[in-house]
C-alpha cells in the first residue's frame, strides 16, 4: 500500500472515532454551530458602524470587508476544528509519556501528531464563513471570473498551509515548553489580526501585519476574488506558505531530536 | 458574613500566586487583552481619511480604547470558564464541600488574577497618558476618585453579572456559549464594539439603562471627562442598581441550582 | 453519629448504543433510564467507629458518600450526620466534615502544597495557633518534611496522597469519608496511609468511614464492614462475621513428611492448592476439625494450619451470589 494513502486511511479512521465521541453532546453540536453563525453576524454589524461614517476604508466597500470577514471565519474554523485540539494535546503528549508511544508507530509522527484531532463542533464553521464571503462578493456587485476563482482557490489554500505551518512550528515548541495552552493563544491572536483587510491599519502595524505574514490569509485571497490582486503574489504566496512548511517540518525535528535526547 | 471578610485577603492572596506561578500564560494573556487597540486602527483611518466622525479625533479614540483596554481586562468573565470546567471535572464538588460559599471561592480567585493584570496595565495606561500625543484624560482628584469608585462598580457588576450566568451550568451544559451570546449582544451596548457616541441614537438610549455600559463605556467616558454630574449620578445609580439586581437574581438561582446539581451529580 | 434510614437515589440517565451510527441517530432522538443508583439503605455509626464500604465498581458506594455529604440530595430516606442533615449544607457541619478522593486533587497542581494548606486555613477560618499545632503534627505523622516546598506535579502519587490527607485533616474534622484513598498507591504508599488513619482515629476518635477496592485497606482499619451492590446493602456487621456466613468451607493446610498417594484426600476435603510438600484443603466448616484430628492421626504430618480463605475471594463469592 502507497504511503499516501495508508496516512490517509489512519487519518480518516482518527477522525471517526472523533467525530463519533462528540456527537454524543448533541446539543453541544447544534448550538456551537449557533454560536458561530451569530459571531458572523456580530462581526458583520460590528464593521458596519464604521460604515456610518464614510463609503470606503482604505478602499474597501462594505460588502468587499464582508468577504474577508467570512474567510476568517473560514480559516478560523478551520484553526479551532483541526488544528487547535491537537496543538491543546501537546502538553499532555509530553507530560504523560504519550508522544513516546506515537513516536514508535510506523506512521509520520508530524501528521499523526498535528492531524489526528478533530473537533467536530467547528467543522462546519468553514462552510458558515465561504457563505458570508459569497454574499459580500454578491452584495459587492462584482463578477468574479474564472481565473480570479482559480487565483482565490491557490490563495486561501497558501493561507491554510500558513496556519497549518504555524500550528507545528507551536507544536515543535510546546514539545519544549509544555505549555501547549499559552501557546493554542498565539495562533488565535494570529488569525484574529486578520479579522479586517490589513489596509484598514495604517502603517507602521500594515507593513507588520504584511511581514508577519497575517496579510497572506484573507486579504490576498479576498483580494484575488475581487480582481484586484497584484499579480506577483501569485508566485510570493505559494513561496511563503511551502516555505513556512518547509521551517516548520525542521523545528519539528529538531525539537524531536532534542525531546528524544532529554529523555533518553 | 464577618467569616467571608476575613477569609477574603488570604484567598486573593493565594490566587495571585497561583497566577504569578502562570507568568507565562498571564504574559500571553496580555497578547490577546490589547485587542481592543485593532478596532482602534481602523477608527484611525477613518479619521485620516474622511475627517472626525462626529468631532471624534485621533486623541479622543486613543484616550477612549486605551482606557477600554484596561476595562476590558477587568472584567470577570473568566469565572464563567472557571465555573464551565470545574463542572465538567467535578471540582465544584470539592467546592461545595468547604464551608465558604462558591461564590467567594471563584470571586477571589479572579480578583487574584486582575490584580496581576492591573500591576502591568495600570502603569502602562499611565505611561501611555503622559508619552503619547493627544492620549490625554483631564482628570483631577475629584474626577480621579469617581473613575477609582467606577472601576470597582464596573468589575463587581461584571463578576455578579458572569456568576449569576455561571449557575446555568447547573441545568446545562451549554454555559460558555449562552454566556458568549449574551456577552456579543451586549458588547453593542457596552462601547466594546465601538465607542456608544458613535452608535445610533436609539442604540445609545437604550445602552445607559443595560448593565454592559456600568462594565465598560461608563468608567471610561467617565475618566475621558465627557459626563456631566447628572450623567455621572445616572451611570452610578444605573451601575447600582443591576449590582442590586445580580446580587438577588443570584440568591434565588443558587437555592435551587444547588437543589438541583444534588438531585443528579453523578 | 451517622444515622442513615432507607437512603434511595435514583438518577435519569442516557443511553446511547455504541457506533458512528448510533450516534448520528441519537443527535435526534435518545432513550433515557432510570437508575437506581441507592435503594433502601440503613445503617448507624457510632462516634469514633471506622467502617468500610465494600462493593464493586457501581455499586453504590460513592453515591451514598455524596448522600452523607451533602452533594447529593436524597430521593428519599432520611440521612443525619453529626446532627445535620447533610444536603443543607449548613458551614456548620462542612467544618466537621472532610472528603478525600483518591482521585480527585484539592491541591494545586502547580505550587507546593504549603500555599494550599494556607488556602484551607483561609476558608476554615482558623487561628494561627490550632492551625500550627494541627499542621506540625501531620506534617510529623505524614512525614511531609521534604515534600512541603515541592511544587505538587512533581510528588509521587503516594507523596500527593499524603499531602492531599494533611489537607483534609487540618481543621479537625469530626468525620471522615474516604473514597479509594489508596487507589493507585504502591504497596509502601498504601501502607503509609493505612498506618497514619489509624493513628489518627486512635487519637481524636474521628469517624471513619472508608470505601477501597483494595481489602487491605479494610482488614486493616476497620472491624465493622458494610456490603454494597447493585444500591442495596447485602450486609453490615464484624468482618469475621462475613466471613463466617459467606463462606462455607475453611482452609486446612498440611505440611507432609513424605509424599501420599492423591486418593488420600477423598472424602477429606477439595485439594486447592498443592506446593510440594504443602497441600491445602478446602473443607466444610462445621468438619474443619474432625477433619484435621484425621490427619494427624492417619497421616505423616509435620504440620497443620487451619485458617479463612482470603477475604478478597468471600466477597466474590458475596457478589457472585447476588
Amino acid at each position: 500500500m502507497s504511503g499516501w494513502s495508508r496516512h490517509a486511511r489512519v487519518l480518516a479512521i482518527c477522525w471517526r472515532a472523533a467525530v463519533a465521541g462528540e456527537v454524543e453532546y448533541r446539543l453541544n453540536f447544534f448550538s456551537n454551530v449557533a454560536l458561530s453563525a451569530f459571531w458572523m453576524v456580530w462581526a458583520a454589524a460590528g464593521a458596519s458602524v464604521y460604515f456610518r461614517f464614510t463609503g470606503t476604508v482604505a478602499g474597501w466597500t462594505q460588502a468587499e470587508v464582508l468577504v474577508v470577514i467570512g474567510l476568517f471565519f473560514t480559516l478560523n474554523g478551520l484553526r479551532q476544528a483541526l488544528l487547535q485540539p491537537n496543538l491543546e494535546r501537546m502538553t499532555d503528549y509530553v507530560r504523560l509519556g504519550t508522544l513516546d508511544f506515537l513516536l514508535t508507530k510506523p506512521f509520520d509522527a508530524q501528521l499523526l501528531v498535528s492531524l489526528r484531532q478533530v473537533r467536530v463542533n467547528n467543522l462546519l464553521d468553514p462552510v458558515l464563513g465561504l457563505a458570508l464571503t459569497t454574499v459580500g462578493v454578491v452584495l459587492s456587485g462584482r463578477g468574479v471570473s474564472v481565473v480570479a476563482l482559480a487565483a482565490f482557490g491557490l490563495l486561501l489554500g497558501c493561507a491554510v498551509l500558513l496556519l497549518y505551518a504555524l500550528t507545528v512550528l507551536l507544536m515543535a515548541l510546546a514539545v519544549v515548553l509544555v505549555a501547549a495552552e499559552e501557546l493554542g493563544r498565539v495562533s488565535y491572536a494570529f488569525v484574529e489580526l486578520s479579522r479586517f483587510p490589513v489596509e484598514l491599519y495604517r502603517n507602521p502595524v500594515q507593513a507588520v501585519l504584511t511581514v508577519v505574514p497575517v496579510a497572506f490569509l484573507t486579504t490576498y485571497p479576498a483580494a484575488a476574488l475581487l480582481g484586484r490582486l497584484d499579480p506577483y503574489l501569485l508566485v510570493i504566496a505559494p513561496a511563503v506558505a511551502v516555505g513556512a512548511v518547509v521551517v516548520a517540518t525542521l523545528a519539528w525535528r529538531r525539537s524531536l531530536h532534542s525531546y528524544s535526547g532529554a529523555s533518553a | 458574613m464577618r467569616d467571608v471578610v476575613t477569609a477574603y485577603p488570604p484567598l486573593v492572596r493565594s490566587a495571585t500566586l497561583v497566577a504569578a506561578t502562570y507568568r507565562g500564560r498571564v504574559a500571553l494573556s496580555l497578547l490577546t487583552g490589547f485587542f481592543p487597540l485593532l478596532l482602534m486602527g481602523v477608527w484611525l483611518t477613518i479619521v485620516a481619511e474622511g475627517g472626525p466622525p462626529k468631532g471624534w479625533t485621533t486623541g479622543d479614540f486613543l484616550s477612549y480604547y486605551a482606557a477600554a483596554t484596561l476595562l476590558w481586562n477587568l472584567s470577570g468573565d473568566h469565572v464563567v470558564w472557571q465555573w464551565d470546567a470545574d463542572m465538567r471535572s467535578g471540582d465544584l464538588s470539592v467546592r461545595l464541600l468547604r464551608p465558604v460559599h462558591p461564590f467567594h471561592q471563584y470571586a477571589t480567585n479572579d480578583l487574584g488574577h486582575r490584580l496581576i493584570f492591573l500591576t502591568v496595565l495600570v502603569p502602562a495606561l499611565v505611561l501611555a497618558a503622559l508619552l503619547v500625543p493627544g492620549l490625554d484624560y483631564p482628570v483631577g482628584p475629584v474626577r480621579l476618585a469617581a473613575v477609582a469608585a467606577a472601576l470597582v462598580l464596573a468589575y463587581a457588576v461584571s463578576l455578579l453579572m458572569a456568576s449569576t450566568f455561571a449557575l446555568i451550568g447547573f441545568w446545562s451544559t451549554q454555559t460558555s456559549n449562552a454566556w458568549l451570546l449574551w456577552w456579543g449582544l451586549g458588547s453593542f451596548a457596552s462601547g466594546w464594539v465601538a465607542p456608544l457616541a458613535l452608535m445610533p441614537d436609539w442604540l445609545r438610549s437604550v445602552a445607559v439603562v443595560l448593565p454592559f455600559r456600568t462594565a465598560m463605556g461608563f468608567p471610561v467616558e467617565l475618566l475621558m471627562g465627557r459626563l456631566d454630574a447628572r450623567e455621572t449620578a445616572y451611570g452610578f445609580a444605573v451601575g447600582l442598581g443591576w449590582l442590586a439586581a445580580f446580587a438577588v437574581l443570584y440568591r434565588v438561582i443558587w437555592r435551587h441550582g444547588v437543589r438541583r446539581y444534588q438531585a443528579v451529580a453523578g | 453519629m451517622i444515622e442513615v434510614r432507607d437512603l434511595a437515589k435514583h438518577f435519569r440517565v442516557h443511553r446511547r448504543p455504541p457506533g458512528l451510527r448510533a450516534s448520528l441517530r441519537s443527535l435526534v432522538r435518545r432513550e433515557h433510564v432510570t437508575v437506581r443508583a441507592v435503594e433502601q439503605v440503613s445503617f448507624t455509626i457510632p462516634a469514633g467507629q471506622v467502617v468500610g464500604f465494600l462493593g464493586p465498581n457501581g455499586a453504590g458506594k460513592t453515591t451514598t458518600l455524596k448522600c452523607l455529604t451533602g452533594l447529593l440530595h436524597p430521593t428519599a430516606g432520611d440521612v443525619r450526620v453529626l446532627g445535620h442533615t447533610p444536603h443543607r449544607r449548613e458551614p456548620a457541619f462542612l467544618r466537621r466534615i472532610s472528603l478525600v478522593m483518591g482521585q480527585r486533587n484539592a491541591l494545586f497542581w502547580d505550587l507546593p502544597a504549603a500555599d494550599a494548606f494556607e488556602v484551607n486555613r483561609a476558608i476554615y477560618g482558623l487561628a494561627e495557633a490550632p492551625y500550627r499545632s494541627a499542621l506540625d503534627e501531620l506534617v510529623t505523622l505524614l512525614d511531609l518534611e521534604p515534600l512541603l516546598t515541592k511544587q505538587v506535579r512533581v510528588l509521587s502519587l503516594g507523596e500527593r496522597m499524603r499531602c492531599e490527607l494533611a489537607g483534609a485533616l487540618l481543621h479537625r474534622p469530626d468525620v471522615l469519608f474516604l473514597d479509594e484513598p489508596t487507589l493507585g498507591l504502591d504497596v509502601n504508599g498504601q501502607a503509609a496511609v493505612r498506618t497514619f488513619l489509624r493513628d489518627y482515629n486512635a487519637r481524636y476518635g474521628a469517624t471513619v468511614l472508608l470505601t477501597s477496592h483494595y481489602m487491605g485497606d479494610v482488614t486493616a482499619l476497620a472491624r465493622r464492614v458494610l456490603v454494597i451492590d447493585h444500591g442495596t446493602l447485602r450486609f453490615d456487621g464484624d468482618l469475621a462475621a462475613l466471613v463466617e456466613a459467606h463462606s462455607p468451607h475453611r482452609l486446612v493446610r498440611v505440611t507432609l513428611r513424605e509424599a501420599v498417594p492423591a486418593q488420600t484426600w477423598v472424602g477429606l476435603g477439595e485439594v486447592s492448592e498443592v506446593d510440594g510438600a504443602v497441600v491445602t484443603l478446602a473443607v466444610p466448616r462445621a468438619e474443619t476439625a474432625a477433619v484435621a484430628a484425621r490427619l494427624l492421626t492417619t497421616l505423616p504430618v509435620e504440620d497443620v494450619a487451619i485458617e479463612d480463605p482470603p477475604v478478597e475471594d468471600i466477597i466474590r463469592a458475596v457478589f457472585a451470589h447476588a
